[in-house]
C-alpha cells in the first residue's frame, strides 16, 4: 500500500484526519538515539582486554548474510495524534558461485502505529475495523507521552521491533534448516534460538554501547588492522548471552577510532572452553576479513559494511 | 526449454527516466543470457486489455551494463590503486545487463500502446516469422518469399525471406546493398540473392533474368563455374532451400580489345569461351546513345540539332545532295567521316558558311565529336557498322547474362550501361524482351548515380529505373561502398535495403542517424556472410547469415582459367569461329584469307558471330573474294629451238 493511497483512505475512514505532506521518514527524523555507554564486559579468553593480531589468510566463511530494513512515516494526523505506516522486511542473501541470491522467500510486512489511548476510543476503532491485525498500539506509559516527538518515537521503537522480528523468525529458519554460517547484521541476542547457533555470526557496526571498562577502552579503540580484543560475555536480562568481540576491519588511520571497528557476536557455551572460543573468534574474524572486499560503496558506512550487507539492503530496497 | 515451455529470458522494466513507448522498451536478463544486439525477443504481458493478452515482439537495439558502483573511483580505493592487484574477492558485485528493443509488432496492433511490463522470452522461429510479418507471405497457396539468410540468436535458427512483391516488383522493388570494399560481401550478397530469386521466385510471377554489369576485377567472370563452399554454407544452403551450385544458364558478353581481335574480358580462357560472345554496336546503335558521350557543354542546340539531322536523314538511309561530291550510305563511322568530309570540302569549295542551316563551325565540331566516339570507345564500336548485341527478344528465364566492361574507358561503359538498360526497358514495356522481369545489377553505383555533381544520362536514367521501374519489371540491384554518395531518390526508392560491414565514418553520415550506437558498432565490425537487412515488412532492421555463394570467386577463376595470351589475328578468329563449328582448323582459315585485308577477316568474322549461321565455313568464306586453286607450273616436254641466227645479221655480235 503507498502511503498515499493510505492518507486517501484515512481521510475517508477518519473525517478528522489531516493528511501530510512529504515523503520524510522516521528513520530519518526521530529523536530517538541511545545515549552513549560503556558496559564493563566479562572477559573470558584473557585476564583482561588485550589485542590479538589475526593469523592466517582471510577465507570465505559465510554462505550467506541476513539483514532487515525498515521504513515509517507520519502519513496522518488525527488531533495531534501521528498515525505512522511502517513496513519491515528481512532477507537473507545466500553465496552461490561468488554471486549472491535470495535463499528462501524474503519477509516483508506492513503495519499502522497509533496510540491508542491518545486517539480516542472512535477513531481506534475505525482503525480497528479497517486494518485489524496490522494495527499495532503504541501506547507508552510515560509523562510525556502525548508529546507529538515522544508518540512519532514509540512508533518508530515499534517499527524497529516489529523488523528485529522478522530479522531473528528468518535466522532461526537459517538455522534450523543449514548447518553453514549465516553473517547476520547486528546482534544475535535478541533470539535465543539464534544466539545459541552456532552457524549464526553477528556483526554490530554501530557502537553507542562499547562493552569495555574504561581502562579498557583504549584496548578497543587502539585496535589496529586485523587485530580483535580478547573473547567478552555479553549479558543481558533480555537477552540470551553471547560471546563477543572486537574487530578492526580497515586500517583507521587518519579516520576516527570507531573506523572499520565491528563487534562479533558468537553462540557462548561455556567459560570452560574459552580456549576454544578464541580459536572460534580467530576463525569468524578471518572470515569477516575476508568480506572487506568489494566494498560496500556507495554506502556511508562502508568501512564497517561488508558487501553482502549492502546486497541485501539494495534486495530489500526494490522489494519494500 | 523444459517440454515444450519456453524459459524466461528476461523481464521488461521501465522507469520514469527510462519509460517505454510503443516504439521501444527496456528489459534485464541474467549475465548468462545469450541476447545480443539484433537479437529478436518476445514479451508476454500480464495484464489483458480487452480480453487479450498484449504480446510485443522486439529487437534488441542497445545494451548496458553497469554494478552497484556509484563512482569508479570506488572500484580504485576497493582494489587500493593497484589495477594488478587481484584481491580475492568472496562475492562478485551486482551487475545488471539492461538491453533496448525497438518494437517490431505488437499483437494485437490495436490499441497501440506502450510496451507492457511482462516477461520476456527468446523469439523461436514462429515468432521471428510473425514479428517480421513473413507470416503474411509465407502462407500455402500465396507463397512470395524469397530466403535471403538466416536469423540466428540463442539457438534459434530462423530463415529469413523477403517478399518478392516487394524485391521485384510491383508493389515495391529495387535492392541496395551497402558495404566496404575487400571483404567480398556486396558481390557475394547479390549472387546469392540472385541464386536465391532463381530458386523461389513464385510461378506467379512468371519469368526472371539478371544482367549483370561486371564494372571492374574478374568478380562476375565466373558465375557458373563451382566455387569451394564449407559446411557451414552448405547448411545454409539447405535451409534456405537453394541448390549449392553455380548458375546453370550463364552468358558472357565482351567487347574487344581495342586491335579488333581478341575480347577484352578477363574470361577469355579457351575452355570457357562456349558462351562468351562479343559485344559489338554500329554507328546506328551508338548514335542513339550519343548524348550519352556527349558532353553538355560542347553539344549545345545547334549540335543537336545536326545530330538529330544525320540521324534522321543520313543514317542507313542513301543521302544525296546537289552540293556534295556523290551520295552517301552512312552505315559505320568510316561512311560517316566520308560524308563529314564531302559536306566540308563542298563548303569550301563554295566558300559557305553554312549548309542546311548549319554552321561549319557546328558541323566540324560534331564530326570532331562523333569520330572520337569511335577511338573512345574502340572495340565496343564497330568502324564497319556491324552490331553483337544482347539477345533482346529471347531472353531466357533463370539465366544470368553479364556484361563485362572492366576493361572499357569510362564514358564507354556509360554508353553501354545507358543503351543496355535502355533496351531492356523498350522491351519489358512491349512485353517482348523474353523474360517478365530482369534484375539489373550494377556496381559502383555512387560513381553512376551520385548524390552530387552534374546531372548525366546514366543517372538519369539510374532514377528512372528506381522511380518507375518496378511497373516494367525492370529490377535494380545497385552496391556501393559510400551509401550516402549515391542519389537518395536511387537509394530512397530501394525497397529493400542490404548493409554488410561498413565504414565508421560513412556510419557518422546523417543517412544513418536511425540507428543506435549499438547497431552502428556491429555494423562496422560485421563479420564475412552477415549482413543487416531492412525491408517494407520489417519495422526494424535484421541481422542475418546468408552462405557464401557455390560460385567460383573471381580471384580463384583467374587463377584456375588464366587468360589467354593475346593471339594472332587467325588464331583469334578461329578461336571465335570454333565456339560455333568445332571442326574448323587454322589451315583452311588461312587458306580462306590468305587475299584478305585484316578488317576483311574481322568483318567476316564479325558477321559470322553476329548471324550464327548453320554452315559458319560457307558463311565465312562467302565474305572472301573467290581464289584460284594453286597449281605447279609444268615445263614442255620439247623445246622449240631458236631459229638460226643470219651469217650476215647486222646487229649479230
Amino acid at each position: 500500500m503507498s502511503a498515499e493511497s493510505l492518507r486517501r483512505e484515512l481521510a475517508a475512514l477518519l473525517p478528522g484526519a489531516r493528511a501530510t505532506s512529504g515523503d520524510a521518514t522516521l528513520e530519518l527524523m526521530s529523536s530517538a538515539i541511545d545515549p552513549p555507554r560503556l558496559i564493563g564486559a566479562g572477559v573470558v579468553e584473557d585476564p583482561a582486554m588485550m589485542a590479538h593480531r589475526i593469523n592466517g589468510a582471510p577465507t570465505g566463511g559465510f554462505r550467506a548474510f541476513l539483514d532487515g530494513t525498515q521504513r515509517s512515516r507520519t502519513v496522518s494526523y488525527v488531533g495531534n495524534v501521528p498515525i505512522v505506516h511502517g513496513v519491515v522486511s528481512a532477507v537473507a542473501r545466500e553465496r552461490r558461485g561468488r554471486r549472491l541470491h535470495t535463499w528462501s522467500v524474503p519477509l516483508v510486512e506492513e503495519r499502522i502505529y497509533a496510540p491508542r489511548s491518545l486517539l480516542g476510543n472512535a477513531a481506534w476503532d475505525a482503525l480497528c475495523t479497517r486494518f485489524r491485525d496490522t494495527l499495532v498500539d503504541c501506547t507508552e506509559q510515560d509523562d510525556s507521552a502525548a508529546h507529538p516527538y515522544a508518540m512519532r518515537d514509540a512508533a518508530y521503537h515499534k517499527v524497529q521491533a516489529d523488523r528485529e522480528v522478522l530479522e531473528q523468525r528468518l535466522a532461526e529458519r537459517w538455522c534450523s534448516l543449514e548447518n553453514d554460517a549465516l553473517f547476520v547484521d547486528g546482534s544475535i541476542s535478541g533470539s535465543d534460538t539464534v544466539a545459541k547457533s552456532a552457524c549464526a555470526v553477528g556483526v554490530v557496526k554501530s557502537h553507542r554501547t562499547i562493552y569495555a571498562a574504561a581502562r579498557d577502552l583504549s584496548v578497543v579503540l587502539g585496535l589496529r588492522a586485523g587485530e580483535r580484543t580478547s573473547v567478552f560475555r555479553v549479558t543481558s536480562q533480555k537477552r540470551t548471552t553471547v560471546a563477543s568481540w572486537y574487530l578492526r576491519m580497515r586500517d583507521p588511520a587518519e579516520h576516527d577510532p570507531m573506523w572499520g571497528l565491528v563487534r562479533a557476536e558468537i553462540a557462548y557455551a561455556d567459560e570452560r572452553l574459552a580456549e576454544r572460543l578464541a580459536e572460534r573468534a580467530n576463525e569468524v574474524s578471518r572470515w569477516i576479513l575476508a568480506e572487506t572486499s568489494p566494498l560496500a560503496l556507495p554506502d556511508g558506512r562502508w568501512d564497517t559494511m561488508v558487501y553482502g550487507i549492502r546486497d541485501c539492503e539494495e534486495y530489500l530496497r526494490a522489494l519494500a | 526449454m523444459i517440454m515444450g515451455k519456453p524459459t524466461a529470458l528476461g523481464r521488461v522494466v521501465a522507469t520514469e527516466r527510462r519509460p517505454n513507448t510503443p516504439h521501444e522498451f527496456h528489459f534485464w536478463t541474467s549475465l548468462d543470457s545469450p541476447v545480443g544486439i539484433g537479437t529478436i525477443v518476445r514479451v508476454e504481458g500480464r495484464d489483458a486489455v480487452n480480453g487479450v493478452v498484449p504480446r510485443v515482439f522486439g529487437i534488441v537495439t542497445e545494451g548496458f551494463s553497469w554494478t552497484d558502483l556509484a563512482s569508479p573511483m570506488h572500484d580504485v580505493m576497493g582494489h587500493d590503486g593497484n589495477p594488478a592487484d587481484d584481491p580475492p574477492f568472496q562475492t562478485t558485485r551486482s551487475e545488471i545487463r539492461l538491453y533496448t528493443a525497438a518494437v517490431l509488432r505488437h499483437i494485437p496492433e490495436e490499441p497501440l500502446q506502450p510496451v507492457p511490463m511482462g516477461t520476456v522470452y527468446l523469439a523461436d522461429e514462429t515468432d521471428v516469422a510473425v514479428a517480421l510479418r513473413m507470416d503474411g507471405y509465407l502462407k500455402e497457396g500465396s507463397r512470395t518469399g524469397i530466403p535471403i539468410g538466416v536469423y540466428r540468436a540463442g539457438g534459434t535458427d530462423s530463415v529469413i525471406y523477403l517478399d518478392a512483391d516487394f524485391l521485384l516488383g510491383p508493389e515495391a522493388a529495387h535492392m541496395n546493398i551497402s558495404g566496404v570494399s575487400g571483404l567480398a560481401t556486396k558481390t557475394s550478397a547479390v549472387e546469392w540473392l540472385l541464386q536465391s530469386i532463381f530458386a523461389h521466385a513464385p510461378a506467379q510471377k512468371g519469368s526472371v533474368a539478371a544482367v549483370c554489369f561486371n564494372v571492374k576485377g574478374p568478380d562476375l567472370c565466373f558465375l557458373d563455374q563451382p566455387g569451394e563452399i564449407d559446411e557451414a554454407d552448405r547448411r545454409l544452403y539447405e535451409q534456405c532451400g537453394v541448390a549449392p551450385e553455380p548458375f546453370q544458364n550463364a552468358q558472357y558478353y565482351a567487347p574487344y580489345k581495342s586491335d579488333g581481335v581478341s575480347l577484352n574480358t578477363l574470361r577469355s580462357n579457351e575452355q570457357l569461351l562456349e558462351n562468351v560472345s562479343p559485344l559489338t554496336w554500329g554507328l546506328r546503335e551508338v548514335l542513339q546513345y550519343a548524348e550519352v558521350l556527349l558532353n553538355k557543354d560542347d553539344v549545345d542546340a545547334k549540335a543537336d540539332a545536326l545530330i538529330d539531322f544525320i540521324k534522321e536523314n543520313v543514317l542507313d538511309k542513301r543521302f544525296a545532295d546537289p552540293m556534295l561530291e556523290r551520295s552517301h550510305t552512312v552505315v559505320s563511322f568510316a561512311d560517316l567521316d566520308a560524308w563529314f568530309k564531302d559536306v566540308l570540302r563542298s563548303l569550301e569549295r563554295k566558300d559557305d558558311q553554312s549548309w542546311r542551316t548549319h554552321h561549319v563551325a557546328t558541323i566540324r565540331k560534331v564530326r570532331n565529336r562523333l569520330s572520337n566516339i569511335s577511338l573512345r570507345c574502340k572495340g565496343l564500336v564497330a568502324d564497319d557498322g556491324a552490331a553483337s548485341d544482347l539477345p533482346f527478344g529471347s531472353f531466357e528465364d533463370r539465366t544470368v547474362y553479364v556484361i563485362d566492361v572492366a576493361g572499357l574507358e569510362e564514358d564507354a561503359q556509360d554508353l553501354v550501361f545507358a543503351r543496355v538498360v535502355t533496351k531492356l526497358r523498350e522491351h519489358l514495356e512491349k512485353h517482348d524482351l523474353g523474360v517478365q522481369q530482369v534484375v539489373v545489377f550494377v556496381d559502383e553505383l555512387n560513381k553512376y548515380a551520385p548524390g552530387d555533381g552534374t546531372e548525366t544520362y546514366v543517372r538519369k536514367m539510374l532514377l528512372d529505373i528506381a522511380e518507375r521501374g518496378r511497373y516494367l519489371g525492370l529490377v535494380l540491384f545497385g552496391a556501393q561502398q559510400f551509401r550516402s554518395q549515391v542519389h537518395r531518390r536511387v537509394v530512397g526508392n530501394s525497397g529493400t535495403a542490404v548493409y554488410g560491414r561498413m565504414d565508421g565514418d560513412e556510419l557518422a553520415t546523417p543517412g544513418y542517424s536511425v540507428l543506435s550506437p549499438a547497431i552502428k558498432t556491429k555494423l562496422a565490425t560485421l563479420e564475412k556472410g552477415q549482413l543487416m537487412v531492412r525491408h517494407p515488412h520489417f519495422t526494424q532492421p535484421i541481422f542475418v547469415r546468408f552462405p557464401r555463394p557455390a560460385i567460383m570467386r573471381g580471384r580463384d577463376g583467374v587463377r584456375q582459367y588464366p587468360q589467354a595470351q593475346s593471339p594472332s589475328l587467325h588464331a583469334a578468329v578461329l578461336r571465335t569461329l570454333r565456339v560455333l563449328d568445332a571442326s574448323l582448323t587454322l589451315g583452311w582459315l588461312q587458306d580462306v584469307t590468305a587475299l584478305a585485308t585484316d578488317d576483311e577477316i574481322l568483318r567476316a568474322r564479325n558477321d559470322v558471330v553476329r548471324t550464327r549461321p548453320g554452315d559458319v565455313r560457307r558463311a565465312f568464306a562467302a565474305n572472301f573474294r573467290a581464289t584460284v586453286a594453286p597449281r605447279s607450273a609444268s615445263r614442255s616436254e620439247s623445246v622449240t629451238p631458236l631459229p638460226a641466227v643470219p651469217a650476215d645479221d647486222p646487229y649479230g655480235f
